[in-house]
C-alpha cells in the first residue's frame, strides 16, 4: 500500500471511537474519530476520506444525511455505516443511496476491520485486516 | 447479487418464469426437487413433504406436528440453498420465512385468472364459472394455509418487493424486469444482510434438531448465540434446559445457548383437574 488509508469515524458514542480507533490504527488506517456529526461534516468538506463509518441514528444529522454529503464531495470514499437500529428498510435506503456497506451493532472490531478490509481492496489499497493483535479481546465494540 | 424468491397463484406458471430468470441472471433454480434429498436426510416420505406445502394438517391427513416439522425441514434446506446465492428460489415458501432480508428480492407472480380459469375449466370439463370459483377457493385456502402456518398472508402484496399480473405483462417482460430490479443497489447484499440470513439460517438448523423433542420450540440465532423458547411445566424446567443447552451447543457455530422456558398453561390446567 503506497500510503496509509484516511478514515473518519463518526459515532455519538464515545466509547465506539474509543475502542475501534486502536484496532483500525493497526490495519494501517489513519483514523479521525468525530461524535459530533456537525464537526464531522466541517471536517469532511475541508478534507477527502478514502472511508468514512458512520452511524445512522444521531441527533440533528443522521447518517444517511453524512452518506449524501461525503459522496457528493468525493464519490470514490466507501461509506460504512452503522447502527444499533438494522432493519431492512434502512438498509436498503442507505445502499440505495450509495453506502460501500451496512453492519448492524453490536460487532466486533474484527467485523469492521473486514470491512474496511475489503473497501480498501475496492479502492486498489489492499491492506492486510488480520494484522491485528490476536491478544486483542474480541467483544463488541458496544451493545447500542 | 441479490437472491430471488419467486412464488405465484400459478406453479407451471412459476416454474416457467423462475426458470427463465435464473438462466438469464445466470443462477441457479431451486425447486421442490431438493424435497428428495430432504425426505431422505430426515428419513419421511417426500410426498408428505410436498403435502405439507400444499395442505392445511387434518385428522384424516398430515398432523400438525408433522406438519410443522416437515416445513421446518423444508425451511432449513430452502435457507442453506439461499446461503449459498445467486438462486432463484421457487416453490418452497421461502418468501413466508425470508423476511425483513434485504437482499432478497421476493416477486409474486399472478397468473391471468381468466386464462387461467379457462385452462383449468378445458381440463376438467368444468364450466368456466366453476373454475373461476374453484381458483376464488384456492386463494383463500392458500391465504388460511399461510396465516396458520407463518402467520403471513400469502395473497397480500405488501409481502413482496414486486408482484408482476400476467394480465398485463407477457413472461418475457416479467423475466427482463425481475432480471432488471436485482440490479437496484439496494438489493445489494451487505455485512447485515448476510448476517441475518446466516441467523435465520443457524436458527432453523437449531429448531429442527430441538422439534423431536420439544415440537413447539421456537429458535432465534444471533452470530453465536442462540435463544430457545419452549413450553414447560415448572418441574420440567431444569432438566428442560439442560437438555436444550446440550443440544443447541453441540453446534460447532453456537457458543451461547439462552433457554426462556414459559410456563405451559394448558398441561397445567389438565394436571390439576386429575
Amino acid at each position: 500500500m503506497a500510503g496509509k488509508l484516511e478514515l473518519l469515524l463518526l459515532d455519538d458514542e464515545p466509547i465506539v471511537g474509543k475502542r475501534l480507533k486502536p484496532a483500525l490504527a493497526k490495519i494501517g488506517c489513519n483514523v479521525e474519530v468525530f461524535e459530533d456529526p456537525k464537526q464531522a461534516l466541517d471536517r469532511i468538506h475541508q478534507k477527502t476520506f478514502d472511508i468514512v463509518v458512520t452511524d445512522i441514528r444521531m441527533d440533528e444529522i443522521d447518517g444517511l444525511e453524512i452518506l449524501e454529503h461525503v459522496l457528493r464531495k468525493s464519490p470514490r470514499t466507501k461509506v460504512i455505516m452503522i447502527t444499533g437500529y438494522a432493519m431492512m428498510a434502512v438498509a436498503r435506503e442507505a445502499m440505495e443511496k450509495g453506502a460501500y456497506d451496512f453492519i448492524s451493532k453490536p460487532f466486533t472490531p474484527d467485523d469492521l476491520r473486514k470491512v474496511i478490509a475489503m473497501a480498501a481492496q475496492a479502492l486498489g489499497s489492499p491492506i492486510d485486516s488480520e494484522t491485528a493483535d490476536p491478544e486483542e479481546p474480541s467483544e463488541p465494540a458496544e451493545t447500542r | 447479487m441479490p437472491v430471488v424468491t419467486l412464488s405465484s397463484d400459478s406453479h407451471p406458471l412459476g416454474r416457467e418464469i423462475a426458470v427463465r430468470a435464473a438462466t438469464a441472471l445466470g443462477y441457479d433454480c431451486v425447486d421442490r426437487e431438493i424435497l428428495k434429498a430432504v425426505a431422505e436426510r430426515h428419513d419421511v416420505p417426500e410426498t408428505d413433504l410436498h403435502k405439507a406445502l400444499d395442505e392445511s394438517p387434518s385428522p384424516f391427513g398430515i398432523s400438525s406436528k408433522n406438519h410443522a416439522r416437515y416445513l421446518a425441514y423444508i425451511e432449513e434446506a430452502a435457507l442453506a440453498v439461499l446461503l449459498k446465492d445467486n438462486v432463484v428460489c421457487r416453490g418452497l415458501a421461502a418468501h413466508l420465512y425470508v423476511r425483513g432480508i434485504s437482499h432478497v428480492l421476493k416477486i409474486r407472480i399472478l397468473a391471468d385468472p381468466q386464462k387461467l380459469a379457462g385452462e383449468i375449466s378445458s381440463g376438467r370439463t368444468l364450466s368456466f364459472e366453476k373454475a373461476s370459483a374453484l381458483l376464488k377457493r384456492r386463494e383463500g385456502f392458500r391465504r388460511r394455509w399461510s396465516l396458520a402456518a407463518y402467520r403471513v398472508d400469502e395473497t397480500d402484496p405488501s409481502v413482496y418487493d414486486m408482484v408482476i399480473s400476467l394480465t398485463r405483462i407477457d413472461p418475457d417482460e416479467a423475466v427482463k424486469t425481475i432480471v432488471e430490479t436485482t440490479g437496484y443497489r439496494k438489493f445489494k447484499p451487505m455485512t447485515y444482510s448476510l448476517k441475518c440470513l446466516k441467523d435465520k439460517a443457524l436458527a432453523s438448523r437449531v429448531r429442527v434438531t430441538l422439534m423431536e423433542q420439544f415440537p413447539d420450540v421456537t429458535v432465534q440465532a444471533d452470530g453465536s448465540s442462540v435463544v430457545v423458547q419452549t413450553k414447560a411445566l415448572e418441574r420440567e424446567k431444569q432438566k428442560r434446559t439442560e437438555v436444550i443447552k446440550k443440544l443447541a451447543g453441540e453446534f460447532p457455530e453456537v457458543a451461547a445457548v439462552e433457554v426462556q422456558i414459559l410456563p405451559d398453561i394448558f398441561r397445567k390446567a389438565a394436571e390439576s383437574f386429575r
